[in-house]
């Protein structure tokens, strides 16, 4: 898969409504979303890999995902890849602090047991959005989030969730062979291999042609139009960025 | 007793009306009709296969949905499901102007309420779905 610019992770909780583990996945995902990292990650509901359209679910292949589960089903991580892509990571809440749901509170209302795991997992991803993103420098690499505090960076005003919901991926609708076709992650690719200096020659299209396909589906029999919408307006990129 | 009313909220997690859809499911299955009704994870609808589709068999759903992309109706049909009434929150809203919700990890006091409201007119269908169920 190409590598496009990873400027947000994702991340998507499992928010199981019947146990009080779903309930901390959802509260670790919205304190990372809304205090701690609020800059570095965008979100997506779940249920919107099977119910939404293509730019859903092509959430995954666009950004580094984060899977926060519940349980052991993992339907958050298992949904994630099923419908989009493999998660980068996958963190179940009970993995490092077994306890029983008892222990917890209830799903609707968690007890302060509770909401002190909220408050470790969501240090928990937040680690792992600086690992994915490479915002290591002010850390002490191998000391793991206990030492360095992700909470150090934590937003004292919060802001709200960064939701995905059919706005996040960026695409673009070209005429094709006489009709209308939307393609995901044009607008990435085209800066990216704008960026790398690519002229849109025939060596740029086999290659522009492979990272397309990726996130989109093209059969056989479109190829030779695709490649010609694709490079035109590749060209009229390349001169208007010029 | 007659099947239980399956109760399935959306998992919205960006906007203030999924936390009325979920706060407004557990209303309804444990305060108003907890013999009537049971709470279905969506996430579990989400893998489908087997366990979602034992799940709804041959059960009644009210969906509560977040927003106009109505996951959770289509996830429930798309498992299989009988979704008998599929509630929207914006639609609720709309009735309740006065109540605007704000807050998603904490509800404000409005977003209870309209939770609370929502929750009223899910039992009055979970009532009609039972009273259509004859006796054995």
């Amino acid at each position: 898969m190409p590598e496009l610019p990873k400027s947000k992770v994702g991340i998507i909780a499992c928010s199981g409504e019947e146990t009080p583990e779903g309930t901390i996945t959802r509260l670790a995902a919205l304190k990372v979303l809304e205090s701690l990292r609020p800059h570095e990650t965008v979100t997506i509901c779940l249920p919107l890999f099977l119910a939404g359209g293509e730019g859903d679910r092509a959430f995954a292949r666009l950004h580094p995902t984060i899977a926060v589960d519940g349980c052991e089903k993992r339907c958050a991580a298992r949904g994630t890849e099923m419908y989009s892509a493999k998660p980068a990571v996958s963190i179940v809440v009970t993995d490092g602090a077994p306890a029983e749901s008892s222990g917890l509170g209830s799903a609707r209302k968690l007890n302060e047991r509770g909401k002190h795991l909220v408050s470790e997992v969501a240090d928990q991803i937040a680690w792992h959005v600086d690992e994915l993103l490479d915002l290591k420098r002010d850390r002490d690499r191998g000391r793991g989030p206990q030492v360095d505090g992700p909470e150090s960076r934590e937003e004292t005003k919060p802001r709200q969730a960064a939701c995905s919901c059919g706005s996040g991926i960026p695409m673009q609708t070209l005429q094709i062979a006489g009709r209308e076709v939307t393609l995901i992650a044009l607008p990435l690719l085209f800066a990216q291999f704008r960026r790398a200096g690519r002229l849109p020659d025939d060596a740029t299209k086999v290659e522009l042609m492979r990272a397309v396909k990726v996130y989109n589906s093209i059969s056989n029999a479109d190829v030779t139009s695709y490649e010609q919408a694709i490079m035109r307006e590749y060209s009229a990129f390349c001169a208007r960025s010029h | 007793m007659s099947k239980r009313v399956l109760i399935v909220p959306c998992s919205g997690i960006g906007k203030s009306y999924g936390t009325v859809a979920r706060e407004g499911a557990y209303v309804v299955t444990e305060d108003l009709c907890p013999e009537q009704t049971k709470l279905v994870p969506l996430a579990l609808l989400v893998l489908g296969g087997d366990e979602a589709r034992s799940t709804m068999a041959g059960a009644k759903a009210i969906t509560i949905d977040g927003c106009k992309l109505t996951c959770a109706a289509k996830v429930v049909a798309e498992s299989g499901g009988t979704v008998a009434h599929a509630m929207d929150v914006p639609n609720v809203f709309r009735r309740h102007r006065d109540l605007k919700p704000s807050g998603i990890a904490e509800l404000d006091e409005n977003g209870h309420k309209l939770a609370r409201v929502l929750a009223e007119e899910v039992r009055v269908l979970v009532d009609g779905i039972q009273e259509e169920v004859p006796h054995a």
